[in-house]
């Protein structure tokens, strides 16, 4: 992993892009695409430490460390405070902004400028390189971050996603909120975030996404540097624990009661697949099921039509697949005005495909259409750093979607349908209204 | 680059804008109908997207329509209302990926832009009046959407002070309309009134991507190319001068966790006024960025929001502060947003506030370009706003504003209307788990 420093030019002829790739020692990853054109400046640094890395040991130093609920969001939060004040204000006097955000499975620090690209540059890395945690500091935390928890709690669409991976997962970290609980966080003091600083905040478990209309060496040159002058050690293998979790559904159906319009409802099915899949391979299942996906649900067939007319779902109706190393599922929801009727017609369409068959038609129109749905995003920087990173973490290459894409046959969807579209692993939660 | 647009009329009085651009992977096309949003007429506004979206002469129903754009590689056709100022628009926008990355050029274009011709000039009508069914499933649709508002309690609470603040001014009008009013409308009434927006109102149509500027004039000629009668050219202007009284304190009490606050400023200042400028800047230093007053003082230093804010609606001199917090901390909370405003009133302002809010604001204009449809709305504002400043010009005027400007807009802005929604103490939510 963390040999010498080392370049990699990549030319990709059905994006049109170029992928300059690098690795610095010990172990960093940085990618830079130049985008000519652009006015603005972007640019990722993430870790591979989500809120599912709560159980973990690095080889070699023998002790497993478990976490509460809320961790890597915590740290995310504080890394923007140290001695000196607030990162937000060093970023804002070259009029860059700053942010950053913690999913499921990675910590992206993130910047986007138009002026003063370098300087913001070395201010991302330093900041996010120079941890400072006090007593004081992670207590006031504690107060915003618990207003944050208490907005997502109001919100019935959060709320109706957590009901459903609770039901999906029965051990899986998954099931648990990204920004914990206001007791979890309550555990957490500035030894605790150290703790976690040291081992997933290594650059051997990080990487750097540029894009902007930039000389790709430079870039590479001013992170080495930076990278360089810290003298870091390389680190033994980061081991995540995960619990065993069966294929099994925890629960089949969940209600909650909420202040909303109308009852919103969601239907999961659980993919334990994914945990034998790798790299491409799961970038290829993904590719493939949101193909199958569109053919059942899309608004060019038939279902959607059918259950539109019958008030039975709106335009905000929403399909997505997840997959990911440890976890993967398929969703399907939104408000309706019958979650009961709205299950069964989508349970029986599902079982009528299987008997049918899909049609090659069909399949050739939804390919060419996500074909073009990928490349309108590319108009976005956010876009492209943030899904690059995320594909990476999966051992995935984003930019090879298209050829991927090309590949998929008929055959392979019509499997994943009989696969995984199956009633012994779906679960349901729905979301009514209160009454006030 | 982006090159400069060119501007020009349609035979039919549509306003083309094309803003040539390589540095898209896509053709984005947006066409808009402006109405003046006024109470009896915004149900009608409203439903016209929805319907309109559902079909059209050539493409007669959703199946058909979504097909064709598959078949245009996923192209993603969107309709919609939106308030600016008091302008009710209709939206009707096509993006799709450019023909270059698959060996098909202008054809794509034509194909796109039919589209969307079609569906605004050459609508579906049957009897005299859109399809029934159309009309009747998209009237439900849209009392679904007005019910939705309290979904979102960021969104409500915010919308709900504008109400209360704007009850006797056409702002106050919700962009989705009553439901009440929908009772009101049946398939010929709504052709009917659809009939004469599309007749005499003004309309402009915006083209953004790698195109031959000539080419795609003659494509929407070509495409668009519906009769239309002589135009109106006297919808109202926004209504921005208002001396708040007393400020109105009104609250909303429910069964959520966080109460949600949000304080309705007059700032007394238009879109074309020349502290303008000046007042954008007040409001980046007040609450616009995580650099800002609100933002340090509220979350910060005293931990009592995730979230606090002030933006403006510009086109109507408004400017909002909202913030999530504990119900309990409400006066607290109050007092720290209040004291903040009055600090910018005495010029309590840094030189490092002013500089950075400053860099900061010109950081997201120069941003703006590398986004289509910021290039459209830019110019769509200037359109509304009765003045069109190039991004050289707002970026100019941001570098002229002093300190004794923005004294000049802190003199003019005053507190309207309070909002509060509060959560009702004890009152958690309730979870049934079957196995």
């Amino acid at each position: 992993m963390s040999d010498k420093n080392s370049k990699t030019v990549r030319q990709f002829d059905e994006l049109q892009e170029t992928l300059f790739c690098y690795k610095i020692y010990p172990g960093m990853l940085l990618y830079v695409l130049p985008k000519a054109g652009y006015q603005s400046k972007y640019a990722a640094f993430s870790t591979r430490f989500g809120s599912i890395d709560n159980h973990f040991r690095v080889e070699g130093s023998g002790e497993t460390v478990k976490v509460p609920e809320g961790v890597a969001h915590f740290l995310e939060h504080k890394l923007f405070e140290d001695e000196r004040g607030n990162v937000f204000d060093r970023f804002a006097a070259y009029g860059a902004s700053s942010n950053a955000f913690t999913t499921f499975t990675h910590t992206t620090y993130l910047f986007s400028t138009t002026d003063h690209f370098s300087e913001c540059l070395e201010l991302l890395l330093d900041f996010v390189q120079e941890p400072y945690f006090t007593d004081e500091s992670v207590s006031k935390e504690q107060g915003i971050i618990g207003q944050e928890i208490r907005m997502y709690e109001d919100n019935p669409h959060w709320r109706i996603f957590f009901d459903m991976l609770q039901s999906l997962y029965q051990h899986h970290p998954v099931r648990e909120d990204i920004a914990g609980t206001v007791e979890s966080i309550a555990q957490i003091t500035p030894d605790l975030l150290y703790q976690c600083y040291r081992c997933f905040y290594h650059p051997g478990n990080m990487a750097l996404f540029v894009v902007g209309d930039l000389d790709p060496d430079r870039v590479w040159q001013q992170v080495e540097e930076n990278i360089a002058r810290r003298n870091y050690k390389e680190l033994g293998e980061i081991i995540r624990l995960y619990p065993d979790e069966p294929e099994a559904v925890l629960r089949q159906r969940t209600t909650r009661e909420m202040v909303v319009s109308e009852p919103l409802f969601n239907l999961g099915f659980k993919d334990p697949a994914v945990a034998q899949l790798k790299g491409d391979a799961l970038l290829r299942r993904e590719s493939a099921m949101e193909i199958l996906l569109d053919i059942l649900f899309g608004p060019s067939e038939p279902l959607f039509n059918e259950l539109y007319e019958e008030m039975l779902i709106d335009d905000r109706f929403d399909v997505g697949y997840t997959a990911e190393p440890s976890y993967g599922y398929v969703l399907i929801g939104g408000g309706t005005r019958d979650p009961d009727q709205l299950y069964e017609r989508i349970m029986e369409a599902i079982a009528r495909a299987k008997q049918e068959g899909l049609g090659e038609e069909q399949f050739e129109r939804h390919r060419r259409s996500q074909l073009g749905n990928f490349m309108r995003r590319f108009n976005s920087l956010e876009f492209i750093a943030h899904n690059y990173l995320a594909y990476r973490f999966r051992g995935s290459d984003l930019f090879n979607y298209p050829a991927i894409l090309q590949q998929i046959t008929l055959n392979e969807v019509q499997a994943l349908l009989e696969e995984v579209l199956v009633p012994e692993r779906h679960a349901v939660s729905v979301i009514v209204p209160k009454k006030a | 680059m982006v090159q400069e647009s060119v501007s020009m009329l349609l035979p039919n009085g549509i306003r083309l804008t094309i803003i040539p651009t390589a540095k898209f992977k896509t053709i984005s096309m947006a066409l808009f109908i402006h109405q003046e949003l006024a109470a009896e007429k915004a149900t009608f506004t409203a439903l016209l997207p929805s319907v309109l979206e559902r079909g059209s002469r050539q493409y007669p129903d959703n199946l058909t329509l979504r097909r064709e754009l598959e078949q245009l590689y996923g192209a993603e056709l969107t309709t919609g209302v939106h308030k600016k100022g008091e302008r009710h628009l209709i939206s009707c926008s096509l993006e799709m990926m450019h023909g270059k990355y698959v060996g098909e050029g202008e054809q794509m274009l034509r194909r796109g832009l039919s589209i969307l011709g079609g569906v605004i000039g050459d609508p579906l009508v049957v009897n005299g009046g859109f399809k029934e069914e159309y009309v009747v499933q998209e009237k439900e649709q849209l009392e679904k959407t007005i019910r939705s508002l309290i979904n979102d309690k960021a969104l409500y609470a915010v919308e709900r002070c504008l109400q209360e603040m704007c009850a006797e001014e056409r702002y106050g009008v919700f962009k989705y309309g009553r439901i009440e009013d929908l009772e009101k409308i049946d398939p010929a009434s709504l052709w009917r009134y659809y009939r004469e927006l599309l007749s005499t109102n003004p309309m402009e149509l915006y083209i953004v991507g790698d195109l031959d500027a000539k080419q795609a004039e003659e494509v929407a000629r070509e495409t668009l190319y519906f009769s239309r009668g002589p135009q109106r050219n006297n919808l109202p202007e926004t209504a921005v001068y208002v001396e708040p009284a007393e400020a109105r304190f009104i609250q909303e009490k429910m069964p959520v966790g966080q109460a949600k606050l949000v304080l309705g400023y007059r700032t007394n200042i238009a879109y074309d006024d020349p502290l303008y400028f000046p007042l954008v800047l007040y409001n980046g230093i007040l609450g616009g960025f995580p650099h800002s007053k609100l933002f340090l003082n509220v979350r910060e230093k005293a931990s009592l929001a995730y979230y606090v804010y002030s933006r403006l609606e510009k086109q109507k001199g408004i400017m909002l502060i909202a913030a999530g917090i504990e119900g309990n901390k409400y006066e607290m909370a109050r007092e720290i947003i209040e004291s903040q405003v009055e600090a910018m009133a005495r010029g309590q302002i840094s030189e490092l506030e002013l500089e950075n809010s400053r860099r900061g604001l010109i950081n997201r204009l120069r941003v703006q370009e590398d986004n289509p449809y910021q290039h459209i709305n830019r110019h769509l504002d200037g359109e509304v706003g009765g003045k069109k400043y190039s991004t050289a010009e707002m970026i100019r005027a941001l570098e002229e504003v002093g300190l004794n400007d923005i004294k000049a807009v802190a003199e003019k802005i005053g507190l309207d209307t309070v909002y509060l929604l509060q959560g009702e103490e004890g009152v958690l939510p309730d979870v049934r788990q079957e196995q």
